[in-house]
Order: C-alpha cells, then sequence, then structure tokens
C-alpha cells in the first residue's frame, strides 16, 4: 500500500445509537459550504427528498426473541481504488493524491450519473435542482480550514457524534488513532467481494447481548 | 436499474444506422455492390438521420448537457468517454463516404474506416455496461454480442426496406436471400436473448446484507434505510415495476422483436412484399425499446442492499 496520506473514518458500531446527528450535521455543514447547496425538493409535501451525503440506517440480525439491533452510518468510503473515478468521462470524479479524498468537480460534470452507477454502495447522489453528481467531501473545506480552531478541524459528522462512534484519522499512518482502532478492534471494509478497498472501515459489535444472556445475568 | 429513455432511444437508434452502415460498407469495400444513387440519395442520408437522433437522444441524459464536450477529456479510462468520441468519428466517416459517392467512387479504405469505426462505436456501447463488474446482470460477453447481433438485424430490417423502397435489385444478392439472411440474423439474436435471460435468471448475487453490512449473526434484515421520503438512490436504481409487468415486457420483446419479424420475414422469402417488411421492421423497433428498457430493468445494483425498508 503506498505511503501517501488516506483520510478516513472509522466507524465503531458498538456505540452507534442511531441518533442521525452525524446526518443532520453534515447536511447543516455542507449545503452551506463549498460542497453546496445540497438542494432539497417538496421539503413540506407529502413525498420529500433532498440530497445527503450521510445516512444512518438501521438493521436487525437473529431470531426473537435472540436479536440485535445495528444502528448502521453510511457515507462515500473514499475507496483505495475507486470504480466510481475511471468511469467518469470529464474528469470530474477524481481522487486526490495528496490525502486520498474522493471529490466531484462541481464545475466539469456533466450529471451523466455514470459514476454513481459504478459504486456499489450507492454513496453517490444526484442533486436534482444542480444537476451534478454530489457525494461526501469528508468535510475537506473544514479539515484544511485556517479559520477554524484546530480542534474543529474534523468532518461535521465526527464533532456531532454524542457517542464518539466516528473516528476520523490517516489510516496509512499506522500510529494514528483510526489505525489503531482497526488493528485492534477488528475493523473490516464493506463489500470486500468488489474488490475497492475502502478507506473507511467499520468496528463489530464486540459484545453480543441477548435476551437469554441477560435474563441469565443475575 | 430505472430504464433512462434517453439511453433506450440513442442506442436503438444508433444501432439500427451501424447495422445498416455495416452492411452497405462490407458489400461495397471490395467493388460496389449497391448503386451509387441509392446509397447518396437513401441509404447514407437515412444513416446519417438515425445516427444525429441518436446523438440528440443522448443529450437528454445529460444534467448539464452545455458542458458535453468535456466528456471526450478521459478516453484513457473511461468507455462513455471513448463513446463520446466513436459516434462523432462515425457521424464524420458517414458524411465523408456521401460526399465522395457524389464525386464519384468510395476508396475502400473509407468503407474500411468506417466498418471499424462502427465496432468501435458497439464496443464502446457495450463496454459501457459490461466493465461495471458488480452488476453481474450486464459484466458478461453477451452484453456486446447482444448490442452488435440486435445492431445488425435491425439495420439488415432496414437495408431490406430502403431496397425495396428504391426499388433496387439488391444484386447480387436478391431479395430473398436478404430476407433469409435477416431471418438467420433474428433466429440467432432471439437464442442470444433467451440465454441472456436463462443466465441472468441462475445469477447468484456474489453481495448480500452480510457482506454489505458486516453485521456478524444470521437472518439479517434491515429495519430503516434512514429516511422515509425518496432519494436518488431510491429513484435510480430500480425500475419500480410490478412483476406482472416485467413478465408482460418480456412476452412483448419475443412476439415484437424476434418472433413477428421472423414470421413475416419467412413469408416474405418466397413473395418479397415491401409491406410486410415495413411491418416487420416497425414491429421489430418498437420490441427494441422494449428490449433496451429491460435491459436496464434486469440490471440488479447492489446498492439497493441498502434501501429496502422504510419506516
Amino acid at each position: 500500500m503506498s505511503s501517501n496520506k488516506q483520510l478516513a473514518l472509522v466507524i465503531d458500531l458498538n456505540v452507534c445509537v442511531g441518533c442521525h446527528a452525524c446526518v443532520t450535521s453534515c447536511k447543516e455543514w455542507n449545503t452551506s459550504g463549498s460542497a453546496g447547496p445540497l438542494t432539497d425538493l417538496n421539503a413540506y409535501g407529502a413525498s420529500p427528498s433532498g440530497t445527503f451525503f450521510n445516512r444512518v440506517q438501521t438493521y436487525e440480525a437473529g431470531s426473537f426473541p435472540n436479536t440485535q439491533t445495528v444502528h448502521f452510518p453510511k457515507s462515500c468510503l473514499h475507496c483505495e481504488e475507486p470504480p466510481c473515478v475511471p468511469v467518469c468521462p470529464t474528469g470530474a470524479s477524481y481522487k486526490r493524491q495528496e490525502d486520498g479524498i474522493v471529490l466531484v468537480d462541481y464545475d466539469k460534470c456533466i450529471g451523466c450519473s455514470y459514476c454513481s452507477w459504478a459504486c456499489p454502495y450507492g454513496a453517490r447522489e444526484l442533486d436534482e435542482e444542480r444537476q451534478v453528481m454530489t457525494k461526501c467531501t469528508l468535510c475537506v473545506d473544514r479539515v484544511y480550514s485556517e479559520t477554524l480552531p484546530e480542534s474543529e478541524r474534523k468532518p461535521a459528522c465526527v464533532l456531532a457524534c454524542p457517542t464518539s462512534a466516528r473516528i476520523f484519522g490517516d489510516v496509512h499512518d499506522p500510529e494514528s488513532e483510526a489505525s489503531k482502532a482497526i488493528a485492534e478492534r477488528g475493523g473490516y471494509a464493506l463489500m470486500p467481494e468488489w474488490e475497492t478497498q475502502p478507506a473507511n472501515h467499520y468496528l463489530p459489535r464486540s459484545i453480543i447481548e441477548t435476551i437469554d444472556a441477560a435474563r441469565n445475568d443475575k | 436499474m430505472r430504464p433512462q429513455s434517453s439511453i433506450i432511444f440513442f442506442t436503438t437508434l444508433a444501432g439500427m444506422a451501424q447495422g445498416l452502415l455495416f452492411f452497405l460498407a462490407l458489400f461495397n469495400i471490395k467493388s460496389p455492390t449497391f448503386s451509387a444513387p441509392f446509397l447518396s440519395m437513401l441509404a447514407l442520408p437515412v444513416s446519417f438521420m438515425l445516427l444525429t437522433l441518436g446523438l440528440v437522444a443522448s443529450f437528454f441524459h445529460l444534467g448539464h448537457p452545455e458542458r458535453a464536450w468535456r466528456a471526450a477529456m478521459m478516453w484513457r479510462t473511461s468507455w462513455l468517454s471513448r463513446e463520446v468520441i466513436a459516434l462523432p468519428a462515425v457521424i464524420l466517416l458517414t458524411a465523408m463516404t456521401f460526399l465522395f459517392i457524389i464525386s464519384g467512387l468510395v476508396p475502400a479504405w473509407l468503407w474500411a474506416a468506417l466498418l471499424i469505426s462502427i465496432l468501435a462505436l458497439w464496443i464502446c456501447t457495450a463496454k459501457i455496461y459490461q466493465c461495471i463488474r458488480f452488476i453481474q446482470e450486464w459484466s458478461h460477453p453477451s452484453t456486446l454480442s447482444n448490442f452488435i447481433l440486435l445492431g445488425l438485424t435491425s439495420g439488415g430490417l432496414l437495408l431490406e426496406f430502403l431496397l425495396m423502397l428504391w426499388n433496387e435489385p439488391g444484386a447480387p444478392l436478391g431479395m430473398s436471400m436478404i430476407s433469409g439472411a435477416n431471418f438467420i440474423l433474428l433466429f440467432l439474436a432471439l437464442n442470444l436473448k433467451l440465454w441472456i435471460w436463462r443466465r441472468n435468471q441462475k445469477l447468484k448475487p456474489k453481495s448480500n446484507l452480510a457482506s454489505a453490512t458486516g453485521i456478524k449473526g444470521n437472518n439479517i434484515r434491515q429495519t430503516s434505510m434512514g429516511f422515509m421520503g425518496g432519494s436518488f438512490n431510491t429513484r435510480e436504481f430500480f425500475h419500480h415495476q410490478t412483476d406482472r409487468v416485467i413478465s408482460n415486457i418480456r412476452k412483448i420483446i419475443l412476439l415484437m422483436t424476434y418472433i413477428g419479424p421472423m414470421i413475416l420475414l419467412a413469408f416474405s422469402m418466397n413473395s418479397p412484399s415491401i409491406i410486410q417488411i415495413a411491418i416487420a421492421l416497425v414491429m421489430h423497433y418498437i420490441g427494441l425499446l422494449a428490449e433496451r428498457w429491460m435491459f436496464f430493468a434486469e440490471a440488479n445494483h447492489p446498492q439497493n442492499l441498502y434501501y429496502q425498508r422504510v419506516s
């Protein structure tokens, strides 16, 4: 693996409570920042629809009564081998050499949606009003900001998370908090079968508590 | 995937023009088979018109058509970019052939260049879909074979219709021969389609909720996709039709694209009739629109794993 920096998120499924604070803080920052606006259509109507870079989903595993509920934040994984980048006909989609962030140049995007077809994770959304492809920027405009206090130079979702379920860092630096979390706590990537090498990782539940176990736990 | 009408019209119109030009070039490359007036006043203008219509249709696919010129930039990595170069190349070579015809004879190198550009455009168009490795229905050489074969069937039927319209004998082929050849092409195309449908049915998705989420445990299911309104993800990657509609469209495809035209061609092998060929051509094109619609509809995108439940 290259020695270049690869910024990424590591998401701890042990502590995510599914509050959607990362979703709203992401939307708030990015709709008013350099990536925005993330337009909403029919926001107060019967079927609202809008552009989001980050979603929190909920899954259930096991059989009743021994089930577990897992809240699962999902955004662009900033793959090391991003399948969305080479297919772009204009070069609007690109992966930055210096930090591995996958970005879209909105001034070059022709809105053909081909990159979204080439992403197995559904991480890209065409903005209906602007007609350009949008995606998580890893808050590139926060991370390198010279006006924000240093403690706030992190993605908005990371700062908003009340349970610190989101770790931000360089996954190529073995000494970073993110790399250590991946190494020590079995961090894994999504859909490894397509060999996209996502930079974002997820930390699995380390304790799966079942009803039966809880009942026996006097 | 959601069927995209702009691409359905582009691929069927351009495919038909490519098929027609392919036969024109193939039979004229060694010695002139079709007369110069037929080529210059009917066949080439029709090809040019179809290609232009296809080009116009493709623009409706873009959110920012005014930036379309940028799409030629990334030809080193993107099949879409290569297609954006190949299509104008075919149009340009068609126009050049036309100019050579009205000023005398078309040199063999120009017919050859036209042939190569047509094949290149087919490859680019098909590869756009075939290269997406996780859409397993598309990621197979049969995608290319199907695009080429259906381009040849529609182009062949159009050629037969134009020859009859012009009252061109079609020597040394003869109209019965052309009907027979078109029948055989349709038969091959039908068998390929049936094979593709059988393959699609037997496909085992490589991704599932376990690999998509990495959650341990059995019986993983989504209880919420995280929002209640729609989004790009819920619109773009699914056809939003019932199974009944899908199975009915399959029947329409079989009847209109393949079986109907084949019956009409079988009759016209004995007694060629322009009405029969015209009906066969119209039927085949309507069927092709449905076939291309289904090409998108039957492609399963793994991102749909993440968008299953609203709650």
